[in-house]
Parts: structure tokens; sequence; C-alpha cells
């Protein structure tokens, strides 16, 4: 019984390897917001935070939790410059979306996989562009963004979802590993 | 990819998705109301970054103008031929443009012509682009420790490329034209006609005309107005062009996008002092008041009805220097 204990119980690094996706999260939030441009700004930068999101939020939920995501958006959103809580709110939204529908999306393989993080990334960009447009239509003066860079983030968000992915599924099977409930 | 994922059905997370989507709602309306939480965390991390970015810029600058040019390198013989006609054009236009203003100075010493305001302008290096969604930006590096503040205007060597919003202690936000929120007051010449220049992340903002009775020609010049105080006025900014549906645009003559090197003006108008409520415009001109005829004794039965007491004529003396520092 205790050998079994032994073998179970993850090890004393239980709570350090419990913040990787929370890490991940940050890390992709800060790589995507550095503000250096390789194209002279023609193409915007991914959200690489949204794939720990999406990716931990279907595989250990009990790591991505809806604080970690709001921690995330947060950080997306004081990195990125942009008005302060509108990837914040789209980050929790989407994990709400996703965390509902949790089955569907984990189900997704290969390509269509691609196309489930592809809704997902369109729903986070959705929330965006109406909480911007919302506050746009409510001040006096002010014009209603334009759609076509929001297009274009969702457009590079899921370009670099395949490599993000690989990288974060990773780190899953090396350190985080499935949930002890699952094994 | 689905058999690789072990779902975890149960999440203990520690706070309910409800009060979560509800702290981001609040955060979004915090965001609006207290922007300057958000601002200070900027800046702070924007400090932190600014070694790394420092170190990273000249690469990238070289691989970015690497990747601008290779569209060119099939026209530089063209190209070297217009540049030399445009500089030999240039040339002649410089010299011209000292005569004049030479000749420009004279006039305003012999009309005791009110002076330009001295402006300080600090040199600044672009360390940081960022192209997002609801925010074009650069970011330099010269910050409150440089005397830079917010409202500033930020130009480069053709013309003005943006407006300083958010200060660290080294480096410095900017808010470029062609962004959603930039708005400056400008005109447009040569029939000084008042506008509102409004950014929607597009290369070329837009021009909204403060009177819809005059007309605009493609080419001309379009510059700030120095209204509200905040720009000084004249700075260069772009030329006015149609948009194609009735309507008018600006070509900036920035680039913002290949810009490394900047200058932010520190321009700060002294504030004007109201003239007094009572003083009449006849008084304020230097003018005495003629004093009213003499009632007649025999008019005067009861107590003469009380005049108000003019308020003493102040002759245009200048401010003190405490006035025109501020």
């Amino acid at each position: 019984m205790a050998s079994l204990e032994r073998t179970v119980t993850p090890s004393r690094f239980r709570y350090l390897i419990a913040t990787i996706p929370a890490l991940c999260g940050l890390f992709g939030a800060i790589i995507a917001n550095i503000p250096i441009s390789l194209l002279g700004g023609l193409v915007p930068a991914p959200l690489l935070a949204l794939v720990p999101v999406y990716f931990w939020c279907l595989v250990r939920p009990d790591l991505m939790t809806p604080a970690v995501a709001l921690l995330i958006g947060m950080a997306e959103d004081v990195l990125s410059g942009g008005p302060p809580g509108i990837w914040t709110l789209a980050f929790v939204l989407t994990y709400a979306l996703v965390a509902r529908q949790r089955d569907s999306f984990a189900g997704l393989a290969g390509l269509a996989a691609v196309l489930g993080f592809a809704a997902a990334a369109a729903f986070a960009c959705a929330m965006a562009y109406f909480t911007v447009a919302a506050f746009a239509f409510l001040t006096p003066g002010a014009r209603l963004p334009p759609v076509a860079p929001i297009l274009g983030e969702l457009a590079m968000t899921v370009l670099f979802y395949a490599p993000s992915a690989l990288a974060v599924k990773w780190l899953h099977h090396k350190l985080v590993g499935a949930s002890r409930g699952d094994v | 990819m689905a058999n690789a994922w072990k779902i975890a059905r149960k999440s203990n997370a520690q706070l309910p998705l409800v009060i979560v989507i509800a702290l981001a709602v609040v955060l979004v309306l915090l965001g609006k109301a207290q922007i300057g939480l958000f601002d200070r965390a900027r800046a702070h991390a924007t400090d932190l970054m600014a070694p790394l970015l420092e170190k990273v810029r000249a690469p990238v600058a070289g691989f970015d103008r690497w990747i601008g040019s290779i569209g060119e390198i099939f026209s530089v013989y063209e190209q070297n031929l217009k540049l030399k006609e445009e500089n030999a054009r240039l040339r002649q236009w410089r010299n011209v443009a000292i005569v004049l203003q030479g000749r420009v100075g004279r006039y305003q010493a012999l009309l005791h012509a009110v002076p330009d305001p001295q402006m300080n302008r600090v040199l600044a290096r672009v360390i940081g682009r960022a192209s997002r969604p609801f925010l074009q930006t650069m970011i330099l590096d010269a910050g409150r420790g440089n005397k830079v503040l917010p409202g500033q205007a930020v130009m480069d060597a053709r013309g003005m490329i943006g407006r300083v919003y958010l200060t660290g202690q080294r480096t410095s936000w900017v808010i470029l034209l062609t962004d959603l929120n930039s708005r400056i007051p400008v005109t447009v010449a040569p029939r000084n006609v008042q506008a509102m220049m409004t950014g929607d992340n597009t290369a070329n903002p837009v021009l909204n005309l403060v009177s819809h009775t005059v007309t605009l020609h493609a080419g001309d010049q379009v510059t700030s107005s120095g209204d509200g105080g905040l720009l000084p006025a004249g700075l260069p900014v772009g030329t006015v062009m149609p948009d194609g549906a009735g309507g008018w645009r600006v070509a900036l003559l920035a680039d913002a996008a290949s810009s490394q090197d900047v200058e932010i003006l520190n321009f700060s108008k002294p504030p004007e002092a109201p003239p007094a409520t009572a003083q009449l415009p006849a008084e304020a001109a230097g003018l005495k008041p003629q004093a009213p005829p003499p009632p007649a004794a025999a008019a005067a039965p009861v107590a003469a009805p009380v005049k108000p007491k003019p308020a003493p004529v102040t002759p245009a003396a200048p401010a003190s220097a405490e006035d025109v520092d501020r």
C-alpha cells in the first residue's frame, strides 16, 4: 500500500508542476507581446496565451482553473497595452465556453482539433471586439474599431496553434501528466 | 490527438466560474474608470523589459530593413536616379527656405510679433513596436527621467508620428496617429481649414472637417493647428488625399514603421490669465472710461446712486516671470 501510494502520489515538486499551465500562459503572453515587429507591423502578434488556456482547460481543468485564466488574461491586457480588461473578459468567457463543451472539443483530432481551437479563438476575438465596440458605441464621437485587425489576429493565432500546441503537449506529457483520477 | 488527451473530469477550482466572469466584467469597468492602475503596471513592465529590448533592437531592425528591401532590389538604379534628382530640387528649396526664414524673422521683429514658444527636444530611440487590433504603438527609450511627459508630440525627420500617452521612468509609449484612439486638431493649408484628424487603425487617418462648406484638394498640406494648447501649431503631419467615398484622409509624412530615432517635443504653453469680470472691452484695450457728467444740484434731492467703481485699468503689462514660466 505504501509503495503504491508512492507511485501514485506526485513528486515533491507537485506544487511547482501544478503551476506549469499558469506559467505557460504567462510566458505566452510575454512572448506574444514583446514589442518587436519583424515584419514592420504588417501582421499582428498571435494570442499565444490562449493556447495553454485552451489545452489545459480540456485536459487538466484542475490546474487551469477560471482564476488562472483570469490571471493570464490580465497579463495579456497589461502587456498588450490595449484597453484594460478586454482580453481578461475574453479569456474567461472562452474558458467558460470550452469548459461547457469539453467533451466536444476534447474529442477532436487532427485538422478538426485545429478547427476546434480556431472556434475558441474566434469566440475570444469576437468577445474582445464586441467589448471594445460597445465602449466605442457608448462614447460620443468614437468610431467602431475596424474588423480587419482582429481577423488578422485570429488568423495569426490559428496559424501559430500547431507549433504552440506541440510545445504545450510535450510539457504536459513530460512534466504535468494526467490527473490522478484519470490514470 | 484525442486519445492522448486524458480528460480530468473534476475541477477543484477555488473560484467558481460565475464569480470569475463577474470579476472580469468589474475589471473591464474599473479599467475604463481608473485606467491609471493598468498604465502604471504597463510602464513598470516596459521599464523592466527596456534593457532586453535595447539589446535585441539592432538585429531586429536589421532584419526588418532586409525584409523591407527585398522588393527594392530590382529598382535600385531607378531609385538612385530619382533620389539624385529629388536631392537637387530639395537643395534649391532649402536655400529658398533659409531666405524666407530670415525674412519672416525680420517681419516678426518689425511687427513686435509674439515669438513662437521655445520647445525643448528630447532625442529618443525606438526600442519597440506593437501592432495590436486595438492599439498601434511604439516604445521609446526616454521616460520621466528625461522629462518626457504624456501628451508631448513625437516627430521623426519627416513629420509627426504621434503623442506620448504613457511614461515610465526610462521608457514611454507613443500612441500613433493611425491608432483608433488618436484625435488631433489640424489645419489644412493654404486656406487654413480647421479639421480633426482621427485614426482608425489604417495607414491613412480620417479627416473630419469642422465646416462642411469648404472644399479640399488632394495634396493640400496638413499641419497641427495647436488648438487646445496640447500640441504646438505648425507641426507637419501629411497631405490630403481622397478616400474614394467622398471623404478625405491624410497621407502621413512620417513612416512610423521604419522610424528609428525620433524627437519628443516638450511643448508647454503658459496659461493665459482670464480678464477680470468687471473689465469692459474698452478698458481692456487701455482706453480710459469717460466720467459721466456731474449731476445738477437741483436734480439731487436724495442721495446720489452708488456708482460701481471701475476696475483699475491694467495696460498690457507682461505677466510675471513665474506666470511665464508656468
